[in-house]
């Protein structure tokens, strides 16, 4: 009798959990949802009300006006240069001193490594006064390498890697030492191809979060023609104000790259995620 | 932290052997000193100078009166008293705090919530998992001009408070509402990643615990309260620290949705949109190195507290 009841409630409360998750999903989607029905309405039907989810005929021309209204295609070209040389700088520069971290014994490292520790604790914001200073000491600003010199080294990138060289086992570099193999090789060609995994979640999460930046390109270009998407959107955003379908139009195509990146790789997010929440 | 593994390993391969190999092993003892600067120094730079110099210089310039446009002057402290005396300092300040207050323990309970019926054996998981995290993948752009679509005063969320027969206040037009506004985006964006974190720490509870208290007829919520969540309570500490620093940084939602003035009347004007207003429209690098610097203890502060009050490690 009392397993009976206990069965009661339990198919019970899994049944509310499933409706209280269906709903959790809906509230999560219903704005992209939105934002694609918007793109896909003359301007007028936008405004209607009741609203409208499902417009018919859909308004494809809008994602052809956005290529005519802003140079777009230009801003993607700019945010897949800023996003591909730091994901390429972040993982080798990463992976090497994580691999120093982790497998090489060496004095100082310990130092080095509570050191790297330690810049996981400084966020951008907290430094992007003196930052934007030296890029304009330096002459970096208005540059793409204004854009990307600051981020091409992650701590917590650094310490992701070093936590993947650490789980190696020693033998293999023991037997590669004996054969005289030097420490760049033993990285490149032994350690390396053991932690790709690893590798793979950090270039999706560098990549993204670099795509997805919008500080660092405010404070470094002024000029137009050296906006990313980020920055361009917004710039959109404020001389267009009512454009509203045109910048759904326009916020669905600068976030493709990332939703197909997702889709494809949701497993290595999820790692990534999960391995940068354990410490 | 696996420093104790770290301190043993560095021990390895001092034995004493015959003379040869001593010399080997001091040969590659030099060779690793070589190679453990040679992999790390780049990256240390790196580090050095986007992060560790300019945390310093901000110290530094937060002594010094500097529009950017004319010469530097010693001022000592006066940078700081006079923002401590600016009023928006204050009400920077307090959005940024009220900001924090809200949305770390809203978005904690609410990823806390689903993680706990997500790690159920229920159906359709994956896409459950997919739809909230999908919105912290998406630019704070993107979301930012997604939401002051929805919530303009004709938008999608009022008509259907309209529907629902509500008042349809003018969210991002009035000062009452303008940052609530973003404390709900906020926690809609961020709570799918926080809930995939705790969604991992309870994977790693050991099943036999759960079981025992169930059979010892302690109630679910019993089990919950009293087995899982002190379990938790690494993960929740990691989520609690990432809440209040990531909160207590907002910008880009504040900047965009004012267009960089923080409005309407200064309600959304964080503490960081306001260093940032500090260099480029006041012309006032001093203050906002101050506030930098007082921004950054605070931060400081506010994480070592919460490391006080869930920072000790639970051992099973």
């Amino acid at each position: 009798m009392a397993g009976q009841h206990r069965g009661f409630f339990h198919v019970l409360s899994r049944g509310l959990y499933f409706v209280i998750l269906v709903g959790g999903a809906v509230v999560m989607l219903i704005p992209f949802v939105w934002t694609v029905s918007t793109s896909l309405k003359p301007l007028s039907l936008s405004l209607a009300f009741p609203p409208v989810w499902w417009p018919h005929p859909f308004e494809w021309g809008n994602f052809s006006a956005v290529f005519q209204e802003v140079p777009l295609a230009h801003w993607f070209l700019n945010s897949t240069i800023v996003a591909g040389a730091v994901t390429v700088g972040n993982l080798i520069l990463d992976s090497l001193a994580g691999y120093a971290l982790a497998r090489i014994d060496f004095k100082g490292r310990t130092f080095l490594y509570i050191g790297t520790l330690a810049m996981m604790m400084v966020p951008f914001q907290a430094v992007m006064l003196p930052v934007y200073l030296l890029l304009r000491q330096l002459g970096l600003l208005n540059t793409y390498w204004g854009m990307i010199l600051p981020t091409l080294v992650s701590s917590m990138g650094i310490f992701l890697m070093r936590q993947a060289f650490l789980n190696l086992p020693q033998e293999l570099d023991d037997a590669a030492t004996m054969d005289g193999c030097g420490r760049l090789r033993m990285f490149w060609q032994i350690s390396l191809p053991q932690v790709t995994p690893t590798m793979l979640t950090l270039a999706l999460i560098t990549f993204v979060g670099s795509w997805n930046n919008f500080l660092l390109p405010l404070l470094v270009a002024n000029l137009p023609h050296l906006w990313t998407l980020q920055l361009g959107i917004v710039e959109f955003q404020s001389q267009y104000a009512t454009q509203w379908p045109l910048l759904m139009a326009c916020s669905v195509l600068i976030t493709i790259p990332v939703a197909v990146l997702f889709l494809i790789f949701q497993r290595w997010f999820v790692r990534g995620i999960v391995m940068s929440g354990i410490k | 932290m696996k420093m104790e593994a770290d301190f043993a390993s560095a021990d390895k391969g001092r034995g004493l052997g015959p003379r040869p190999l001593r010399q080997k092993m001091s040969r590659m003892r030099l060779n690793d000193l070589f190679a453990g600067y040679a992999f790390s120094l780049p990256s240390v730079i790196v580090l050095f100078v986007f992060t560790l110099g300019p945390a310093l210089a901000a110290f530094y310039l937060s002594f010094f009166s500097w529009s950017l446009l004319n010469h530097m002057h010693f001022v000592g402290l006066s940078n700081f008293w006079g923002l401590l005396h600016y009023s928006v300092f204050w009400i920077a300040v307090r959005n940024s705090v009220i900001f924090a207050c809200v949305v770390v323990p809203v978005q904690t309970a609410i990823a806390l919530a689903l993680a706990v019926m997500l790690n159920q054996n229920l159906p359709a998981r994956g896409f459950f998992r997919l739809a909230f995290y999908f919105p912290s993948i998406s630019s704070s752009a993107v979301i930012t001009l997604i939401f002051m679509w929805m919530f303009n005063q004709l938008g999608l969320f009022n008509s259907f408070l309209s529907w629902l027969g509500l008042p349809q206040p003018d969210w991002l037009g009035s000062p009452h509402f303008a940052l609530p506004t973003i404390m709900i985006m906020n926690i809609w964006t961020t709570s799918g990643a926080f809930m995939i974190i705790f969604l991992a720490g309870l994977q790693g509870i050991p099943m036999n615990l759960i079981e025992a208290a169930a059979v010892d007829g302690a109630t679910s919520w019993k089990t919950f309260r009293n087995v899982t969540l002190p379990l938790l309570r690494t993960t929740m500490f990691f989520v609690v620290v990432m809440g209040v620093i990531g909160t207590l940084q907002m910008f880009d939602q504040s900047f965009i949705m004012s267009g960089g003035t923080g409005g309407p009347l200064h309600s959304t004007t964080t503490v960081v949109l306001l260093i940032y207003n500090f260099i480029f429209n006041y012309g006032n690098v001093g203050y906002g190195a101050a506030a930098t610097v007082l921004w950054f203890i605070f931060i400081m502060g506010a994480t070592l507290a919460t490391n006080k009050w869930l920072g000790q490690s639970v051992e099973y």
